[in-house]
């Protein structure tokens, strides 16, 4: 516990030294600014990481997926994914408070209990009764809080993030209250990771096929979906091409 | 207060007079490539053609191409390179949607809302595949007789932007080069 926490106080110490260091010279994507410029300084290292993964992927985790994918039903992959969603519930609970939006707090916390006493969470009755999920983790509390995003990082296995998402996650790790009290829980991170390769599998393979630099258009994707869960009105935002007469 | 009235009135007709125009043009449009995908028996040329021909109508190709590059490279390069890079940018457009299409067998796309912004259109709609079902929208502007798409964003992801990132980096890569970058997407 003592490691866990010199764990989050480094990494709290360095989101806050962003804040400091970064406001004045800041060249990372929020909302408003240009995507063009997103702050990449280790852009070489980052390529290496992405080869590396791609390559892991295609001889472990990909046979997995796809084997995964061809036996399970439907039923039973939908079920696995509302399983691992319900588990983030109660850290979803703890983001939302930290955001000030006590109501989507009372919403996710309602959802986890729901879902945990009708299915240990397989089926997402909740929603069936209105209490929609909402999407947040500690990285997004962290930009609500002022925190800049720091560089874009490729980390092994896991893929994009940038320093304030990974911090968020660490911070998740180690804060998370549910398999805080669950033996051997690295199964549950392993299970989770898989789940969450599963839901995005058919977007990773479009991405094999349609890029001319696919590093670029995942970089692309991964700060579009997040500044999506930042931003009011982001599709409406958006960058459009100057028109010409065609 | 009755002058005032008319005008409200006025331009809330307009307004959504425009939508249902609007509206009328993507049902239609949307259904045709419904059909081209359900219909993608004949050879790979012919439905290439297909395909083509939507893109043609549909896609404000020249406004996307050129957007995607930005006005320094526009103004530094000419006449003919800029023709070689708009041809070789719509036949990268239609590869792509393409590949997309036919690797999805969608059923159905359903209009759920339309918005307007600075003179464009955005289009919210449901496309449904086997097993799922996504947000995608369309950014649309008037051309006087038709409507053109300027943009496509399925669930969070700009095709305008992504392509966007994509292209900046390989002209950064080679100094600016528009024919580099033509080489690079006519690989695909």
């Amino acid at each position: 516990m003592k490691k866990h926490l010199k764990v989050l106080l480094l990494l709290i110490f360095v989101s806050f030294f962003q804040i400091t260091t970064l406001h004045s010279n800041e060249q990372t994507v929020e909302p408003g600014i240009s995507y063009d410029e997103i702050y990449d300084p280790i852009e070489p290292i980052n390529r290496v990481v992405l080869n590396f993964n791609f390559f892991i992927d295609d001889i472990a985790i990909r046979p997995i997926v796809k084997t995964y994918k061809f036996i399970a039903p439907e039923p039973v992959e939908k079920g696995v994914s509302n399983f691992f969603s319900n588990l983030k519930e109660p850290l979803r609970t703890v983001s939302f408070v930290l955001q000030g939006e006590f109501y989507k707090s009372f919403n996710s916390i309602g959802r986890f209990t729901i879902n945990t006493f009708t299915s240990l969470g397989t089926f997402d009755l909740a929603s069936k009764v209105g209490m929609e999920k909402n999407e947040t983790d500690f990285g997004i509390t962290l930009a609500k809080g002022g925190v800049s995003s720091g560089p874009y990082i490729v980390i092994p296995i896991i893929g994009p993030s940038n320093l304030r998402d990974f911090s968020g996650d660490v911070i998740e790790y180690v804060v998370d209250p549910l398999s805080n009290n669950v033996p051997n829980r690295e199964y549950i991170a392993i299970g989770n990771g898989i789940n969450e390769r599963v839901e995005i599998d058919e977007q990773i393979d479009k991405v094999r096929d349609v890029s001319s630099d696919r590093y670029e258009m995942i970089k692309s994707i991964y700060y579009q979906n997040r500044n999506a869960q930042l931003e009011e009105e982001y599709i409406q935002n958006l960058p459009v091409p100057k028109i010409y007469i065609e | 207060m009755k002058i005032l009235l008319v005008l409200l009135t006025t331009i809330f007709l307009f307004s959504s007079s425009q939508a249902s125009e609007v509206s009328e043009w993507f049902e239609r449009e949307s259904n045709q490539f419904l059909e081209i995908i359900s219909n993608n028996e004949g050879t790979d040329n012919e439905n290439y053609e297909k395909y083509k021909y939507f893109v043609n109508k549909n896609f404000a190709t020249k406004s996307i191409a050129y957007g995607l590059i930005g006005e320094n490279i526009i103004n530094n390069s000419s006449e003919n390179e800029l023709s070689v890079y708009l041809t070789a940018f719509t036949d990268y457009l239609i590869k792509t949607i393409y590949k997309l299409a036919n690797s999805n067998s969608s059923s159905s796309i359903v209009l759920k809302d339309v918005d307007i912004k600075d003179d464009i259109y955005i289009i919210k709609s449901e496309i449904s595949y086997e097993k799922s079902s996504a947000n995608l929208y369309w950014k649309v502007i008037e051309t006087g007789k038709s409507f053109k798409i300027i943009d496509v964003i399925v669930e969070n992801t700009s095709y305008f932007v992504t392509k966007k990132s994509e292209f900046n980096k390989i002209l950064r890569k080679n100094r600016g080069s528009l024919e580099a970058l033509i080489k690079e997407i006519q690989k695909i």
